[in-house]
């Protein structure tokens, strides 16, 4: 049995006193990402490199206590939220660029480095990282090796796993290695590629070789407005079947749009009911034909009005509202809960159709953001967590909408990973069998249960619901058991 | 109004939980914060703060000398306001917040006492300021400083040392109001000149800069008798009920000379002055004309910048221009002073990355964190030494000094203007070669 005085003691000899958090009210702060998971760690600990992250994880293996690794905390599905409490390993110190290589085109980095940080220091060389999450001003290289984080300019690009070489990882046991290299195609079995996605419950990215792209020669960014999101819907796949693979196709719906304007002023019409963002990229030559071609696509497809940018300045005009359109969505309510579906194409507005029902049975307004040229859905519902019961209510409608995406032949995440709250839908996508065998996987990184328990795979033990664990956090003082 | 359970020491004046509850923890706002640039802790960021404010508000934590620390390092630059897309309103939750740590029974009592004493029984006094910035007035311009320097006596005392790095080059005459102002022939339009507090006391330069240029531009200022302080250091500092009561002599002041517009030059009074309305909506007598004030103000460049005349100016030199936190988060003026600076001729408006970023004077700020206030400073010291300007200018006092401190360290020789100073001069030196 060790006490927290014991365990915070430990911590500080190996990343010093100043970097290990153990004040209940400092503790409170790591309890939350972005969604609505709470629960508090007993201390979070800031490495300063790899070794002593596994110094750290061999002492919390040793002393029996969990251990959650945590990026910026803007995960979207509970990820980085310590649900047996436990230890928390924060990357915040970890945030250098180690190497930027141009002539190869890639790049080195610490895990706690800010995705933007990335793209502005390959700008420098002509060059970009190519997934963008909305979250990309906040959210960690890290945090996006662990979710494989898409965003806006993945369509035509790819999500994180296309862009990542390499990783050195401090593993579930406290071993220091090297998945995937410093090049594509590295011989054996593609640990690196099971490592990416498995939101922090195989071991902790230490160092990250990303993968740079130069940045295209010519961008032109559509912003079309419909009366309908039928008429958006369609518009999308009127220019995939016109054979364009734009970089990007958002599409926001009337909800969205009033919070967005309201929030950040980008201009939408009042009346609009869906907003559809298309942008073409590569040389001009290609760019232009297509913008045209996807225009006239809008506009027969009945958009009233087509905006066009073609510099910096308008394009992020343009771009604005989606990228703070889920923030905004503070403006309808305090609260807000967001899904992450995938469905195809074809099914998208049946689909939002079903939610649609769902928000009008259970009372409660929904506003939808999707990644519409993947079919990836992000609907929104907006509560009042101080409603007695209220979230309780939300997380059944929000059941009844990803049970909706895999009846129509999708899936439980397009991006934002399955974390703590959607394990227990496992098993519709799932047999027992794939299941066993990715619980499998599990052990041959040396987790036994302890590392980021309670996320991504149903099960484990002591994973009921996690509640505010205020009484826990008075009681206990520092000679308390952990 | 807090709930029946919170923790606050003072109710009446807590943070709202509908400010509170408007945060929706996306951490979209951490990164535009200095404090966890530089600490890299959650709990030295916007959404930390704001978590810990809503979690007394619960009455799930006490306000422990913990959560003051974490308050108190907040400079109020409110960067995180500006680009949260919730629209959380930052600067008054942490207003209300601060306005807490007067009554806990906490760590720093002494020291807020002393600040709360002098806020209130100098700054808002203007004899007794003008009495207190003489002898300061006499040691800036006075050789002793100089030699104090080279001889290293400074570094007798960190505490000297730091006064001293805080102090302007050379304190010129002050401008208080109702002090006269040259008559403009012909004007346009009359617009009343805020004097403030230190502003009128140690930069009555840039106020009679300011005059000039608006001169050029066919506007009379006027330096309106009765007005005074803003209030803006007392309502950061959380002594509400002071800001309150000097935002209303503010407004009876200036009563009499409604419509004419109300130009500012310190980023930090503009901002709170504009916001007039917000800390006296509760205020039944003043709560309209309040709002009719606010109105009436503005920043110096959003007003020149907005005026049909714009003189010829030539200044050939390398320029960077600094966003004061009060003008670009708060004001959300970012472009105005930009495009000013670009009409002159021979004028190379430079970037320097995070040129918005705080630059850690934040008004007593300096003096109470001086640590994290260093750092900052370092930062834009070393990019000053990146992009070697000729001139760093910016449009409020406070950061002004920081800039002067900034470059002594950087070892650089650019000269640290108020954007006001920098026209006037650009202005002057076009009509002459004319
Ligand atoms: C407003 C908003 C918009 C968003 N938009 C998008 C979007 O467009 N696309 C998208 O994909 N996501 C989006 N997200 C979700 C989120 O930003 C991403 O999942 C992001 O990758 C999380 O990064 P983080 O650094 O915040 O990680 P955290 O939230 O701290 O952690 C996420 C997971 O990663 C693990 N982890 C963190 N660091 C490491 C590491 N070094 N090694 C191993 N595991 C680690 C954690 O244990 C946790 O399981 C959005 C979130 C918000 C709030
Ligand atoms: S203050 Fe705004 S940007 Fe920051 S976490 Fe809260 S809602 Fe998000
Ligand atoms: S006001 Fe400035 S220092 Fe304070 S939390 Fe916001 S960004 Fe950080």
């Amino acid at each position: 049995m060790t006490t927290r005085r014991e365990l915070v003691g430990g911590l500080s000899r190996i990343c010093g006193d100043a970097n290990v958090l153990w004040r209940p009210e400092d503790l409170l702060v790591y309890e939350f990402d972005g969604t609505i998971e709470r629960s508090a760690p007993y201390a979070v600990v800031f490495p300063a490199n790899t070794e002593e992250v596994a110094e750290v994880v061999r002492l919390c293996n040793a002393l029996g206590v969990a251990i959650t690794p945590r990026g910026a905390g803007t995960g979207l599905s509970g990820g980085s939220v310590p649900a047996r409490r436990g230890v928390v390993i924060a990357t915040a110190r970890m945030r250098r660029i180690l190497e930027i290589d141009p002539a190869n085109r890639i790049a080195v980095v610490e895990p706690g480095l800010p995705n933007i940080q990335l793209s502005e220091a390959a700008a420098v060389h002509g060059l970009f990282y190519a997934p963008d999450p909305s979250s990309q001003k906040a959210c960690t290289i890290g945090g996006n090796v662990a979710e494989n984080a898409g965003g806006p300019h993945c369509l035509a690009l790819g999500v994180t796993t296309n862009h990542v070489l390499g990783l050195e990882v401090v593993t579930a046991a406290g071993d220091i290695t090297w998945l995937g290299g410093h090049v594509a195609d590295t011989p054996g079995y593609d640990l690196r590629g099971a490592f990416i996605g498995s939101e922090g419950t195989l071991g902790i990215a230490t160092k990250v070789v990303v993968r740079l792209l130069p940045l295209p020669a010519s961008i032109v960014t559509l912003l079309a407005i419909f009366d309908t999101i039928e008429q958006a819907s369609h518009t999308v796949s009127s220019i995939i079947a016109a054979g364009m693979i734009p970089a990007a196709m958002e599409m926001m719906d009337r909800t969205t749009l009033q919070a967005a304007e309201a929030g950040l002023q980008c201009g939408y019409p009042p009346d609009a009911g869906a907003v559809l963002l298309v942008e073409l990229d590569g040389i001009a030559d290609v760019v232009e034909p297509q913008a045209t071609s996807a225009r006239a696509a809008c506009m027969e497809n009945g958009a009233k009005e087509v905006r066009v940018a073609r510099d910096a300045a308008t394009r992020e005009l343009l771009w604005k509202g989606r990228k703070g359109a889920i923030g905004s969505l503070g403006r309808i309510a305090p609260n807000y809960y967001i899904l992450d579906g995938v469905v195809p194409r074809s099914k998208l507005v049946e689909v939002m159709a079903r939610v649609g029902e769902v928000s009008e049975r259970y009372g409660l307004p929904i506003a939808n953001v999707f990644h519409a040229g993947d079919g990836n859905l992000h609907p929104c519902i907006a509560f009042d967590e101080r409603e007695p019961g209220a979230t309780k209510r939300v997380l059944e409608a929000g059941a009844e909408i990803m049970r909706a995406c895999v009846d129509a032949g999708g899936s439980l995440s397009g991006e934002h990973g399955i974390g703590f709250e959607k394990q227990q839908f496992m098993p519709w996508l799932y047999s027992e069998t794939d299941l066993d065998n990715m619980g499998r996987l599990r052990g041959v990184f040396g987790n036994s249960g302890g590392f980021n328990p309670c996320k991504l795979l149903p099960g484990g033990t002591g994973c009921g619901e996690m509640a505010h664990n205020d009484a826990a956090i008075r009681a206990a003082g520092p000679d308390a058991f952990v | 109004m807090a709930s029946k359970h919170s923790n606050w020491p003072n109710p009446a004046e807590a943070p709202a939980l509908d400010d509170l509850a408007k945060c929706v923890h996306c951490g979209l706002c951490v990164n535009s914060c200095p404090t966890y640039a530089v600490t890299g802790l959650e709990v030295e960021s916007p959404r930390g703060r704001i978590y810990l404010a809503r979690a007394v508000e619960e009455g799930r934590i006490e306000l422990t000398a913990a959560v003051q620390g974490h308050w108190d390092l907040c400079l109020q630059c409110r960067a995180c306001e500006a680009v949260c897309p919730s629209g959380v309103p930052y600067g008054r939750i942490m207003e209300h917040a601060r306005a807490q740590l007067d009554t806990a029974a906490s760590t720093g009592r002494g020291g807020r006492r002393l600040r709360k004493f002098l806020l209130r029984r100098v700054l808002a006094r203007p004899r007794i300021l003008a009495a207190a910035v003489t002898p300061v007035r006499w040691l800036a311009n006075s050789p002793l400083r100089g030699i104090g320097r080279r001889t290293r006596l400074l570094r007798l005392g960190p505490a000297l040392a730091r006064g001293e790095a805080q102090l302007p080059r050379h304190i010129g005459k002050p401008l208080r109001a109702g002090d006269s102002l040259p008559a403009v022939l012909g004007a346009s339009e009359t617009a009343v000149l805020f004097t403030g507090c230190v502003m009128g006391e140690v930069f009555g330069d840039v106020h009679r800069a300011t005059a000039r240029v608006l001169a050029r531009q066919g506007v009379a200022a006027i330096a309106s008798a009765g007005q005074g302080c803003c209030g803006a250091l007392h309502a950061h500092a959380g002594d509400l009920a002071f800001a309150r009561e000097l935002a209303r002599r503010n407004i009876d002041a200036l009563a009499g000379t409604a419509p004419a517009p109300i130009v500012v030059n310190s980023a930090g009074c503009g901002a709170a002055m504009k916001e007039y309305g917000d800390i006296l909506s509760g205020d039944t007598a003043y709560a309209a004309r309040a709002r009719e004030f606010a109105a009436r103000v503005r920043d110096f460049t959003e007003y020149a910048a907005a005026l049909a005349e714009q003189p010829a100016a030539s200044f050939p030199a390398r320029v960077t221009y600094q966003d004061p936190c009060h003008l670009a988060h708060a004001q959300r003026i970012r472009e105005q002073p930009r495009n000013l600076l670009r009409t002159i001729d021979g004028c190379d408006l430079v970037e320097t990355p995070g040129a918005d970023l705080c630059c850690g004077a934040a008004g007593l700020y300096s003096l109470v964190q001086p640590a994290m206030s260093a750092e900052l400073r370092s930062r834009k010291a070393s990019q000053f030494r990146d992009a070697a300007p000729d001139v760093i200018v910016t449009a409020n006092p406070g950061c002004q000094l920081q800039y002067e401190a900034a470059v002594r360290e950087a070892g650089i020789t650019a000269r640290v203007m108020h954007i006001a100073e920098l026209l006037d001069e650009a202005q002057s030196a076009a009509a002459d070669s004319s």
